[in-house]
């Protein structure tokens, strides 16, 4: 099978270039990440980060085929031939298909990831309803890969400036957590013209998501709730 | 503007090797269209001033949106605002949850972006 | 720029402003396709009437209001440089004043 991967070592290469590689697969090797690991195995140089193999880590996303995706969970037989393999879009080279996330979880952060709760914690746990804890299904399930967030135009012009699909789908996990106080100080933090308001529905986010998740779903609710808060 | 390219840190960022999928392509046509309508807009202001002083401008405005060059600007201002109408009201019915899961949107992005040629299509039918 | 025309104020406008425009554009196509004014004459007494003035009036300051907010939003994402944005944003603005005044004295005043 042929593939065409994006190279760059910054110790030796002054500009990244493609670089063909002709394959022959084994019949076990059903995800794009076996065929990677085997031309690895041809040629040890090539570096991409993986861990977990089955799209639960998230480490193994790039552009496959002008789609962000995780190598571990795309089928080998839907891909076009040459298979052509690039870091995220958007995201600094660190080497070959492996990018700095940093600004990425800097945004991830700034949405506050984590329940904000001061009232004194009662004896077991804080409870939640069925119904309540439903309400979080399709935004727990985040990987933080930042597939959304590399496919994303609003991400492209303004990275440090506009959260980005994966940092919002977050927001709106813990906006609408019952157990979470800090509701309003959320939406309030997010009421600006970059932070949630860059965002133009494009919804590649929500075409990319290897989860199947909709980050873009997620921020109309938070617009929405927004406009209900403001009433 | 673009990504920042750190020396010695390359970024992959070619948007000719970047799959745009058919929300992408409504809606950069929805940005295209509302430039277009808003640099149309001191002209349509223009147009609308002349028709109504007098009787005699009124013909001059009938007589300039028959001429063929004027009639391609007119072409290109039905598909933007078309496009632009047609988008905007998908947007407005997914801001209220209307459509906004993922194979609804792409089926309305498909409908946009016909209507959009489509009513321009007609449009130019008419104007011939 | 929080609690000016920042994040959520503007969005609201620009759907508030939509929403006008897409009825007035089906009010105006519909009557244009059942009784177009034929001459100069009947066309300016149309548009003259009070309630078809004041509705186009609203209409452009809608339109003019509509646009500054989407022109905001392409100039935040492609005009980085504050020396090239401020005066872009500055000289948007002034226009789209200068045509609301016009648009005023065409209608109102006349």
């Amino acid at each position: 099978m042929r593939f065409s991967i994006y190279r760059f070592n910054p110790e030796q290469d002054s500009a990244p270039y493609m670089q063909h590689y002709d394959i022959a697969l084994q019949p076990e090797d059903r995800m794009l990440l076996d065929a990677l690991v085997r031309i690895k195995a041809a040629d040890d140089s090539l570096t991409f980060r993986r861990s977990c193999r089955e799209g639960v880590c998230g480490s193994d996303a790039m552009n496959i085929n002008g789609r962000n995706g995780l190598a571990c969970v795309t089928r080998i037989v839907e891909l076009k031939e040459p298979v052509e393999l690039r870091p995220l879009p958007s995201f600094p080279v660190i080497r070959d298909l492996v990018v700095d996330m940093t600004q990425f979880f800097k945004q991830y952060h700034s949405i506050r990831p984590y329940l904000i709760n001061d009232e004194a914690a009662p004896q077991k746990e804080r409870l939640q309803s069925p119904e309540d804890r439903e309400k979080l299904d399709g935004l727990y399930e985040c990987i933080l890969c930042a597939c959304c967030t590399s496919q994303c135009p609003s991400s492209w012009w303004n990275p440090d400036r506009f959260v980005g699909p994966a940092g919002l789908l977050q927001a709106y996990r813990f906006i609408i957590d019952s157990r979470d106080r800090a509701t309003q100080e959320r939406l309030e933090d997010l009421n600006d013209p970059y932070r949630l308001f860059r965002c133009r529905s494009i919804m590649n986010c929500t075409e990319v998501c290897p989860r199947g998740l909709s980050p873009s779903r997620a921020i109309e609710k938070i617009r929405l709730m927004m406009v209900k808060h403001s009433l | 503007m673009w990504p920042n390219n750190r020396e010695s840190q390359p970024v992959f960022f070619n948007l000719l090797r970047i799959e745009f999928p058919v929300g992408a392509i409504t809606s950069i046509g929805h940005r295209v269209s509302g430039v277009v309508l808003a640099l149309g807009t001191p002209v349509l202001i223009y147009l609308l001033d002349a028709s109504l002083r007098s009787a005699q401008d009124y013909e001059w405005v009938r007589a300039l949106l028959n001429t063929a060059p004027v009639k391609g600007l007119v072409l290109l201002t039905i598909w933007a605002f078309a496009h632009h109408f047609f988008a905007g009201i998908r947007h407005l019915l997914m801001d209220i949850d209307v459509g906004s899961s993922l194979p609804a949107a792409r089926l309305s992005a498909w409908l946009v972006n016909i209507a959009g040629v489509g009513v321009a299509l007609l449009g130019g039918g008419m104007l011939l | 720029m929080r609690g000016t025309l920042a994040g959520l104020r503007a969005w609201l406008l620009q759907r508030l402003t939509a929403v006008y425009m897409i009825g007035f554009i089906v009010f105006l196509l519909a009557h244009f396709a059942t009784d177009a004014p034929q001459s100069y004459e009947l066309w300016r007494a149309w548009m003259m009437r009070p309630e078809v003035s004041i509705a186009t009036f609203v209409f452009f300051t809608a339109l003019l209001m509509h646009a500054w907010v989407g022109i905001r939003d392409v100039v935040l994402d492609y005009l980085q440089p504050m020396i090239v944005r401020v005066p872009v944003l500055a000289i948007a603005g002034f226009s789209l004043l200068a045509m609301e005044t016009w648009i005023a004295r065409m209608l109102l005043v006349s």
